[in-house]
Parts: structure tokens; sequence; C-alpha cells
């Protein structure tokens, strides 16, 4: 390994290696910079803010800014809807895909492909053209302004993903395992919860998180289908702190370093899963 | 062929069948029906054929925004992804730290567009902006703006944001340059090519179908794209950075729901069409 790094640079030479290098530390650069600066900042007075360099460390770190971010602006009742809408729409996004992808990867009948193509082909569509009939047909469910109603959307926008992933994994796992179960007398649905959904846990698992990563995220469809604070979610929150906290800029900030904490969190423990997600969804095209 | 478990099959296929009939089928069929219609939403829709057509397309701001979603997936397309490309290459040759960079790299695409669009809003302030220090800091200070409020810069000032978050092409493409074997790299070493060399005619050959899928891909974000803009500008001034989503939302809360649709069916035909055109010629291409 380390002869084959010294060949490289040979071969690159200086203008390459230099190149390289910059490109580097340039994206490294412009990906963690703006998020480091926010950090600090969110840490200032508003008059430092205001008046101080904007790369000056703050001359007392204000942890007050964090705690008037948390009392000020209802951020526990947001952060708690966000987690219940997270969690329960990527439940309901992984049961459904997993039963529909265990019919399709596990059985054959005459519309495996065809089935599997249409629910894959739903990533083509441009979720906001739709816009309209989503608002009307949870209008119509009575599910607006309700946590309910963002369950089931963003469970629904996800299916194709989440069925993609899922059936990839499932149709890697051994024949002989299910027609073992069936000689001990499994019943069809008892293959699915006793044999498959158990070894699908590493599949299932990836697109769960990158399924609670999208939900925690989400905003466009948070904004069109809640109206008040009841079912208003973490996203949406933030965006409203702007008018509550006209003269208090740094805990704003304060409050955007919140919202990240979670799904900084979950990525820095499972990046490995997500990122292999990432793949796996996409190699094949 | 009949298959003995038929009606257990079915009952497995029904949620995500009724998902997907709700949430995908029924609302394009709806959007491209109610397109033809003058609508409020209250009344009933009332049959206009193509006038919301007609009328969008006359609209300078309609056109403005298709313009600014076409340059959107250029951009994305036609910069991005060969920005991607480069670091996946780099990447894949395993410099010191390579993991670490990947991972850093990919963060932004864990976190959400509203905590990104307002930490650059703050980034591109005016008064007590980081990007103005900057630039006063390096000797440039003439060149301190309101970036987000000059109709000149804004809709620059929006893609910057956007562009340099290469981590999800970077991510699928280097997956796929990591599979292509050392040996390959090896015996050009041995005939004497560079790296430069190496990259032209082995990887960039062999990278060609998921280039042209991340292209496809990259386009198709294009078309749709609505959230950071919506979040920084809000598609101002003066409609200078709007897009067709933009115009959409607008639409909608001014309870024109039959021009809102055209503009929804819009999006979808026009940017299925273009991918489809491009994608085309990009796998044409790469047949000769």
């Amino acid at each position: 390994m380390a002869s084959k790094v010294v060949k490289e640079k040979k071969r690159l030479g200086f203008l390459g290696t230099f190149f390289k290098w910059f490109y580097l530390i340039f994206f490294l650069c412009i990906t963690l910079l703006p998020l480091i600066w926010l950090f600090i900042t969110s840490f200032k007075t508003n008059l430092e803010f205001e008046t101080a360099s904007a790369f000056s460390l703050p001359k007392v770190w204000q942890f007050g800014n964090y705690v008037k971010a948390i009392s000020m602006s209802g951020l526990p009742r947001l952060f708690l809807n966000s987690i219940i809408v997270a969690v329960f729409a990527t439940a309901l996004n992984l049961i459904v895909s997993a039963m529909g992808a265990f019919a399709i990867a596990r059985e054959k009948f005459k519309l495996n492909n065809l089935l599997l193509s249409v629910i894959m082909s739903g990533v083509l569509i441009p979720i906001i053209a739709l816009m309209v009939p989503y608002f009307r047909l949870i209008k119509n469910l009575f599910l607006i302004d309700n946590l309910g109603g963002l369950i089931l959307v963003y469970s629904a926008i996800n299916l194709p993903i989440s069925v993609y992933l899922i059936h990839g994994f499932m149709s890697t796992i051994p024949k002989e395992l299910e027609e073992a179960a069936v000689i001990d007398g499994c019943t069809f649905s008892q293959r699915f919860t006793k044999v498959i959904f158990p070894l699908s846990q590493a599949g299932l698992a990836t697109a769960g998180v990158l399924m609670f990563i999208y939900c925690w995220n989400e905003f466009t469809y948070a904004m069109l289908l809640t109206n008040s604070e009841r079912a208003r979610t973490l996203q949406l929150g933030i965006r409203y702190f702007k008018s509550q906290f006209v003269v208090d800029y740094t805990s704003m900030l304060a409050a955007i370093v919140i919202t990240m904490i979670p799904t900084i969190l979950v990525y820095v423990f499972m990046h490995d899963q997500i990122i292999g997600g990432m793949t796996n969804g996409a190699v094949k095209g | 062929m009949q298959n003995k478990n038929g009606k257990m099959i079915f009952i497995f296929l029904l949620p995500v069948l009724i998902l997907f009939s709700a949430f995908f089928i029924y609302p394009l069929a709806y959007v491209i029906a109610t397109s033809f219609s003058k609508w409020n939403g209250f009344t009933a829709p009332q049959f206009v054929g193509f006038d919301n057509y007609k009328y969008l397309f006359s609209d300078e701001n309609f056109r403005l925004s298709l313009r600014n979603n076409i340059v959107w997936a250029g951009v994305l397309g036609f910069i991005q992804v060969p920005l991607a490309c480069i670091m996946a290459m780099i990447l894949a040759r395993r410099p010191k730290g390579w993991k670490f960079l990947r991972t850093v790299y990919f963060l932004p695409n864990v976190i959400s567009q509203v905590a990104l669009a307002m930490m650059w809003t703050a980034i591109y302030n005016a008064q007590n902006g980081v990007l103005n220090a900057l630039l006063t800091f390096v000797g440039l200070g003439h060149l301190t703006n309101n970036w987000l409020g000059n109709m000149d810069t804004a809709f620059a000032a929006v893609i910057f944001q956007q562009v340099f978050y290469i981590g999800y092409f970077m991510i699928v493409i280097l997956a796929s340059r990591l599979s292509i074997p050392d040996s390959y790299y090896e015996a050009a070493e041995l005939d004497g090519a560079n790296i430069l060399q190496q990259e032209f005619h082995i990887t960039i050959p062999m990278l060609k179908p998921i280039l042209i899928t991340t292209i496809t891909l990259a386009l198709a974000y294009g078309m749709r794209h609505f959230e950071s803009t919506f979040l920084m500008t809000g598609g101002g001034p003066a409609h200078s950075t709007s897009v067709m989503g933009i115009m959409l939302y607008t639409d909608m809360q001014a309870l024109r729901y039959g021009e809102g649709n055209a503009i929804g069916a819009t999006l979808v035909i026009f940017g299925g069409a273009t991918i489809g055109l491009i994608r085309y010629f990009l796998t044409k291409n790469s047949d000769n």
C-alpha cells in the first residue's frame, strides 16, 4: 500500500499533487467552515454578533442562548412532534414496503417485474408537482393540521426507495431457508414474520435510517399540510423563529444548531449504513 | 402461472398498492386532468382547454422560472456531477484520510434544507454576514454586496449555496469507481500511462453508465428545484430566482388551482421529456 502511494505521487507530479490537495481541502472548507461559523456564532451575544469581527471567538461562551432558544420558541413541543412523525412514518413505511417487497421478491406471479418497475418509477415523479392533489387528499381525510396527515404522506412518498432497497435485500436470502420453514409447517405469513422479516434486518435498518432522516428534514409538505403549532414540526418551527427572534439573532442560530443535532448524531453512528444504502439504491440505476 | 398463495400475495401487496395509487397514480392523473380547467377549489372545475398553458407560456414570470429551472438542471447535471466525479476519482486512489473526507463531504446531505438555508442567509447577510467580512478581510471590500437582495447576484448566490454540496453524487460515483478492479490500473501503469491518462481511458469509459444515471438524476432535481430557493429568497428579488415550484405554490395559495396544476403538469411532462431526450443523446454517444 505504502509503495503504491509513493508511486502515485511520482506519477502525479508536483502540480497534480497540489491540485489534488487543493481540491480536497477546498471542499472540506466549504462543507465545514459555514457549520463551524454557525456553531461559534450561536454562542455570542447579539452585540458581539453585530459589532465584533465575524471571525472572532465569543468573549464569554453564551450557553444562555441555548436556554433561551429552548424556552422561548416552544422548541420541546416541535421536537416532540418531529419525533412522533419520523418514528411513526418510518414504521408505517417499513411495514408496508416490507410486506410488498416480500410478496414481490419471494413469490412468482404474473406481474412481479411490472409491479416492481411501476413502483420504482415513482422516484422519477417530482413530488412538488403534486402539491394541490396532496393538499386536497389530506383535507378530504380530515388530516390537515394533524400529525397523522404528515405520517401518511411521508411514508407514501418514500415507498419507491424503501421497496427498492428492501426488495434488493430480500432477493439475496437463500431460498432453502424458506423451504425448510415450509416443511416445518410455516404458513405464508409465518414465512414473512418468522423467516424473511428477521433475516432482512440490515436492509430494513438502512431503509429506516434514510427514511428517518428524510422525515426529520422535510419542509415543503410540513408547511402545506399544517397551519398551527399543534402539528408543526421542527423544520417548520425554525422558519417562524425568524419573527420570534427579531431582536435575538444569536439565540435563533442556537435553535438552528439544536435542530441539526439529531440527524448529525444518527449520521455519526450509522454513516456506513447510510452511505451503503445510498450506493445500493443507485448503482443499478 | 397460477400461484397457490395468490390470495395471500394479494393481501400482502394491498397496502403498498393502496398507498402508491393514492399518492402517485391518482395525483398524477388529477394534476393533468385539472390543468385543463379553471378551478378555485370550491366550485366545480370548468373545462377551458389549453387556456392555462397558453396563459403560462405568455407569462413573463413563468418563462423566467422555466429558464431558471433549466439553468438549475444544467448546473447540477454538468457542473455538480463533474465536480463529484473528480472527487470520486481522487478519493478512489485512497489519499490519506479518504474515508474521513468521504464522510464529511456527505454530511450536508443529512442536514435539513431549512437549517442550511438559514445558515447561508446569515452568511450572505449584507450587514454582518461572514461573506462580506471575509471579502473585506482579504482586501476586496469594494465587492461587498447584499448577496440575496441584489437582483444581479441573488440567483448566483442560491446556486452557489447548493452546487458544492456534491456528497450524494460523489458517494454514488465512488461506489461504482471502487468496483473497477485495481489490476486495470496496474496494467496501464506498466504500459507507462500517467494518472490523467488512466482516468480518461479507464475510469471515465467504465463509469459511463453511472455518470448517465447521475446526470439524469441531477437534471430531474434541477427541474423540480424548490426548497432552498423558496427558503432563502422566496423567488425574489423581482422574480430573479423564481422557479416553477415557487410559482405553483403561489398559485395554490391564491386558489388558482387550474393554473397551478398546469405548472405541475408542465413540471412532470416537460421535465420528463427533457430528461429522456438528454439521456437518449448521452446513451447514443456512449455507444459510438
